[in-house]
């Protein structure tokens, strides 16, 4: 394992959680909110696919998903399932942040462009919840 | 005869040496002495880019004043920008307007619509600028610049 990969590996436990998340959250949403919680639901399994590939092309054994991972609130609602979401695209986006230190060339690609996705469902998932313009400075 | 090749060589070891010192005064002045220009930061360009970003948006917002709620969060995230790349470069803020020193502040389109529009223009260039910057950073610079450059995508989407 090298720094690169232990990244990588992070970023794929958190892409799990996320996947986990948009689970329980679409269930409270309906409308353009559900399509974009399906959407980036997607986006979370392509990029999970995409490390699964990538570690174990380096020799690495890919983390496992858990059955479940505790949530940083009760979600009752679509104004919970909406703080959710943001919570969750500001973790996983994190995550990818600090993959892109360890990580260069294609690897370091991959992490820039799944932090710039990321920074933006989590702008659009703060504007869904009524705030303007939704954007932070250092995402 | 003795005596000459002993003489000749001296001269010669003489001379060598001080070839050498003049090489070493020379490099000395050139390479890592005081007059020679310090070596610019890695950050500096991406610096450079947030100050541009910065003095855009303050005169778009100078021309137009009912932009100003509209573009006010935006322009904060670039001077957020300006003073995080500061930090990292170790250098201090200065006390004047950020664009002290910076480039001459660009002109602004004739109606407020269009301004959004170059505007918007601008933030996919530097979000392309970042985006290089990060992929060819060294590894503790990297974060830093691929955050400015997600932040940059978000804009567009915003202004578009």
């Amino acid at each position: 394992m090298s720094k690169a990969t232990d990244a990588l590996s992070a970023a794929l436990v958190a892409e799990h959680a996320a996947i986990y998340g948009y689970g329980v959250l679409g269930a409270h949403l309906s409308g353009a909110a559900l399509a974009q919680a399906q959407q980036a639901e997607a986006a979370h399994r392509t990029r999970r696919d995409d490390l699964l590939v990538r570690l174990t092309t380096a020799g690495v054994r890919p983390p496992a998903a858990a059955v479940a991972y505790a949530l940083p609130f009760p979600v009752t609602d679509a104004p919970s399932a909406l703080r959710l979401a943001v919570r969750l695209e500001e973790r996983t986006a994190a995550i990818w942040r600090v993959a892109l230190g360890p990580t260069s060339g294609g690897d370091r690609k991959v992490a820039l462009t799944a932090l710039v996705d990321g920074a933006l469902r989590a702008a659009r998932w703060r504007r869904a919840s009524g705030s303007q313009p939704g954007t932070v400075p250092l995402p | 005869m003795v005596f000459t090749v002993p003489v000749k060589t001296r001269r010669a070891v003489l001379a060598s040496a001080v070839g050498a010192g003049a090489g070493l005064v020379v490099s000395g002045c050139w390479g890592r002495g005081a007059p020679a220009p310090p070596k610019p930061n890695p950050l500096a360009p991406a610096l450079a880019g947030a100050l541009a970003l910065v003095d855009r948006y303050q005169a778009t917002v100078a021309a137009y004043p009912d932009l100003a709620e509209r573009l006010q969060p935006l322009l904060a995230d670039h001077q957020a920008h300006v003073d995080a790349l500061r930090r990292a470069m170790g250098t201090p803020s200065p006390t004047a307007s950020p664009s002290a020193g910076g480039s001459a502040a660009p002109g602004v389109a004739d109606d407020p619509a269009a301004a959004v529009v170059a505007l918007r223009a601008a933030e996919q260039a530097g979000q392309a600028d970042a985006s290089t910057a990060c992929l060819a950073a060294a590894a503790e610079h990297a974060a830093l610049l691929g955050s400015i450059a997600a932040c940059r995508a978000t804009h567009v989407e915003v202004l578009t």
